[in-house]
């Protein structure tokens, strides 16, 4: 129970910080609707996604829909589709008020928007584009900032002054305020200050003129590299990643989807709470040497510091989860700070009492 | 160059220089209006482009405009944060058919574009500044994710209180702009966008792309041209049926700077092939007038020189000794009476001759005779002295008359000896025998031969000289025939120098075979005495025949060979054999 209640520290420490002031506005106002509402009972909730996955047991299947095998058990599921959930009558703390969750993969955010608002989803992902504009009833949920968006460099890229002018040319601020719509942190740090408390001692300040000072050491011909760009929602962000390269002297050429390219512009997500946790669950995600168990704020921020030396990696933004929720749909938050799934509670208008 | 070589030439230039006359102004003709006819159509065709290009800046204004007008663009303008509309330019651009579109804040600051997304918060410090035609377009350098472009822009603004917000669209100056112009068969439009400081091959674009590389260089002089004087130009590029003529066009911005050369060119191809035409059809016509000039002249030459041939061919026989050859006279025009002067020269020259021979035979007769008498009167006279001592002395002496009747007929005996032997030297010359061929070594025979003449040399007081060629060769000559030419010369010599003198016999080898020259120190010869030396009978001395010489020329002659005499007065004389 103290292990529990320690897992929630964080949160609770997140959801004080007044920038959360909306979210928790918006749990205020789902709590008051709970009380207000006596959940009824059945229905399917349509639940889209952007990822998709071969089998339900897999460790990236498990990080998202594992949650819901605390009331639900597995009852279709077609590999890279579509998966349908359905209720545990014998589940530990009771029968969730849902019949099912039918969950759809692989659906691109902007379709699962389209989706929302003609009503043929329920729970959808939120891009930066989607959450700016405002739907008629739509419901948001916003967990605190579980990703890390950053660039991480391969071997071959050996000359660390590149590597440095890149990450002095990056203007974060610009492409947090408007390519990301002011979600999440720009930071320099691997770890959100939510979680470490020392992101601030990672500098994320854009400075030209000190990268322009890098780069003019550099070889013209060396002053060149690919980056390649995992998800398509993150290609505006590369186009203006380059482009800043470009005020600095560096030629950043995009890498056609799948190509080898000299860096990749990448999503990590860590999934707990524990610093050091997090902090592996990142230094695995981006292919680094786990980091040493780190049992004090000093000892993670070196191993952070560690990690970032040499500039391998870049980190760019922390990045929370961000869900539309029709407004049929009742009770919630469906997500907790860490963003995983909680539909257990949930209910649909309509149903049966 | 015979009569009807020159003939055939004056005939065949004739038709060359008048057919290319011909062909020359015709092709200057044809090249005239045609550059007309071109000068028309690029004309048209460059009001045709100033017409599209002005309909289009109208329709992006009006687009641009448009879209500042528009209800999303005043809801940005009021917006106090812009952040949210950085995707609002492309939806826009897309909706008012414009390539390009900006939403740019009042400071400059880049809200949303359309031709690169990423460029959100970058400055266009041109706009701030006013650097733009209001209400109008112009033409703007653009810069693209991939490169420049040129664009045909212009600027609207939309206001909201003391908010300004600029929009600034437009389209791209490319290859689809080009493939809209309405092009004549025969004519293309370039495009040359003026982004680099020096001439840059890929920045020529034509409606199907990219101009070729050796194209782009053929037409570089050209566009540096217009660069540097920023004024219309035209030229011509390339030869033969490649051959273009472009007309260019400096493209300025809002700045008057230079930022594009709009090249419109015409095919000379039509004009190439017109001439190839004109060219061949004057050689098969030259061909065909020098095929009939030869014809022609052969013709001519046939009436006109074959006279003139025969009168050659006479004349030539007339040279050569026939002088009784006559023309064929049957036409009344020049070259009939040139015939018929030709026939009465020749008989005038035969009768002429015929006069002198006789002339010459009467003279020779007459100095035979002169001579004979002369010869024959020195003998004589003593003959007659001796009879008459002889007559005297049987009548007056008879005592004596044997010692005189023994003494004078001894002297008759030796006078008669002198006129046997006179008589002996012309019956001789009158004989010569044909030479007995055999090898001769004239070094040799020159030195026997003077040899033999040493009393009368020294008894004359000449000294002898004998200068021998060793590398003389064999001849083949009749030795005592040749000794004989040449103790005839040498006496000759002793008889020119009655106080002394010097005498030099020299030999000397010819290509193909020698020479012998015997050279004196006399008086030498006149003129006219050189030119009857050789006669028979004629001498310039008081004593001989007159035969020496003769008889010398006569020997070199049956051998084949030629004798010939240099002499002035005063300086002696050499005469110089040449044999084979």
């Amino acid at each position: 129970m103290n292990a529990g209640m320690a897992g929630w520290k964080p949160a609770l420490r997140w959801l004080r910080r007044p920038a959360q002031a909306a979210c928790i506005g918006a749990l205020l106002v789902s709590i008051s609707a709970f009380a207000a509402t006596r959940p009824r009972y059945g229905g399917t909730l349509r639940v889209e996604i952007r990822e998709s996955f071969d089998a339900a047991d897999s460790p990236a299947a498990q990080r998202l829909l594992g949650a819901l095998s605390a009331g639900f058990t597995l009852g279709q599921w077609e590999p890279g589709r579509r998966a349908v959930y359905t209720a545990n009558d014998n589940a530990a703390g009771g029968r969730p008020f849902l019949d099912s969750v039918e969950i759809q993969m692989a659906r691109p955010v902007r379709d699962q928007s389209i989706d929302l608002g003609l009503d043929r989803a329920d729970v959808v992902e939120l891009g930066p584009e989607q959450l700016r504009r405002e739907a008629p009833g739509r419901r948001v949920w916003v967990s605190a900032p579980v990703r890390v968006a950053a660039i991480v460099f391969q071997a071959r890229v050996e000359d660390a002054r590149i590597r440095e002018a890149l990450a002095l040319a990056v203007d974060r601020a610009a492409i947090h305020s408007v390519l990301l719509q002011r979600q999440g942190e720009v930071s320099g740090a691997l770890l959100p200050q939510w979680i470490s408390g020392c992101a601030f001692l990672f500098p994320g300040a854009a400075d030209l003129a000190r990268a322009r000072l890098l780069l003019a050491s550099v070889p013209v011909a060396a002053r060149r590299l690919t980056l390649g760009v995992e998800d398509a929602a993150w290609q505006p962000v590369a186009d203006r990643i380059a482009l800043n390269a470009r005020d600095a002297g560096l030629t950043v050429i995009l890498a056609a989807p799948r190509a080898a390219a000299d860096a990749r512009l990448v999503e990590a997500r860590f999934s707990s709470s524990d610093p050091a946790r997090a902090l592996a669950d990142l230094a695995a995600a981006l292919a680094f040497p786990e980091p040493p168990r780190a049992a004090s704020p000093e000892a993670l921020y070196a191993a952070e510091s560690a990690l970032l030396e040499g500039f391998r990696v870049i980190p760019l933004f922390h990045l929370p989860d961000a869900y539309g929720v029709s407004p049929r749909v009742k009770g919630g938050p469906g997500i907790t700070p860490l963003g995983e799934w909680r539909f257990a509670n949930l209910w649909l208008e309509g149903g049966r009492p | 160059m015979t009569f009807r070589t020159r003939l055939l030439l004056i005939f065949t230039l004739a038709v060359v220089v008048s057919v290319g006359m011909v062909e020359w102004v015709v092709s200057v003709t044809a090249r005239r209006a045609f550059e007309r006819l071109e000068s028309r159509r690029v004309d048209a065709l460059v009001t045709q482009f100033r017409r599209e290009y002005q309909r289009r800046g109208a329709e992006i204004a009006r687009a641009v405009n448009g879209v500042a007008a528009s209800a999303p663009v005043t809801e940005i303008a009021m917006a106090s944060d812009y952040s949210a509309y950085y995707g609002e330019a492309a939806s826009l651009a897309a909706a008012h058919g414009l390539d390009l579109l900006e939403l740019v804040a009042g400071d400059g600051a880049i809200i949303s574009s359309a031709e690169w997304p990423a460029r959100f918060g970058y400055k266009e410090d041109w706009l701030a500044a006013g650097a733009w035609n209001s209400g109008s377009a112009f033409l703007r350098r653009e810069e693209l994710p991939d490169g420049f472009t040129l664009a045909l822009s212009a600027v609207g603004t939309a206001a909201a209180g003391d908010r300004k917000l600029y929009v600034a669209g437009g389209q791209r100056l490319d290859r689809d702009f080009l493939s809209t112009l309405t092009l004549p068969a025969g004519m293309r439009v370039l495009l040359y966008r003026n982004f680099d400081p020096h001439f840059a091959p890929a920045d020529l674009i034509e409606s199907a792309g990219a101009a070729r590389p050796a194209q782009a260089e053929r037409l570089r002089p050209l566009i540096e041209q217009v660069v540097k004087r920023r004024a219309e130009l035209s030229g011509a590029v390339g030869a033969g049926e490649d051959a273009e003529t472009f007309h260019a066009l400096p493209l300025s911005g809002a700045e008057n700077d230079l930022l594009g050369v709009l090249l419109i060119g015409s095919s000379r191809r039509e004009l190439a092939q017109m001439e190839a035409f004109l060219h061949w059809t004057g050689i098969i016509v030259a061909l065909a007038g020098i095929l009939l000039g030869i014809a022609l002249s052969w013709w001519a030459t046939a009436r006109i020189t074959r006279p003139v041939r025969k009168l050659v061919d006479s004349a030539e026989k007339v040279a050569a000794g026939d002088w009784g050859t006559t023309v064929e006279a049957t036409s009344a025009d020049e070259i009939g009476q040139l015939a018929r002067a030709f026939n009465r020269m020749t008989g005038e020259l035969v009768a002429q001759r015929q006069r002198l021979v006789q002339a010459e035979r009467v003279a020779a007769w007459r100095e035979l005779a002169r001579r004979l008498a002369h010869e024959l009167k020195n003998p004589l006279f003593p003959l007659q002295i001796t009879v008459e001592n002889m007559q005297r002395a049987r009548d007056s002496f008879p005592d004596q008359f044997d010692e005189v009747f023994r003494e004078g007929s001894a002297t008759l005996l030796a006078e008669l000896a002198n006129l046997k032997r006179i008589v002996a030297r012309f019956s001789d010359f009158a004989k010569m025998p044909a030479p007995e061929m055999q090898p001769v070594d004239f070094n040799r025979l020159a030195a026997e031969a003077l040899k033999l003449l040493e009393p009368q040399l020294a008894k004359a007081g000449v000294a002898v000289k004998l200068e021998l060629d060793p590398g003389l060769r064999i001849v083949q000559a009749d030795p005592e025939q040749m000794t004989r030419a040449l103790r005839n010369l040498v006496l000759n010599a002793i008889d020119a120098m009655p106080g002394g003198g010097a005498l030099t016999v020299r030999t000397m080898a010819l290509p193909h075979g020698v020479r012998l020259e015997v050279s004196d120190t006399g008086e030498g010869l006149k003129p006219e005495e050189r030119e009857r030396l050789f006669t028979p009978y004629y001498t310039t001395k008081t004593h001989g025949t007159g035969l020496g010489l003769a008889i010398v020329q006569s020997v070199v002659s049956d051998h084949g060979g030629r004798i010939s005499v240099e002499s002035e007065p005063g300086k002696g004389a050499t005469f110089r054999i040449d044999l084979e």
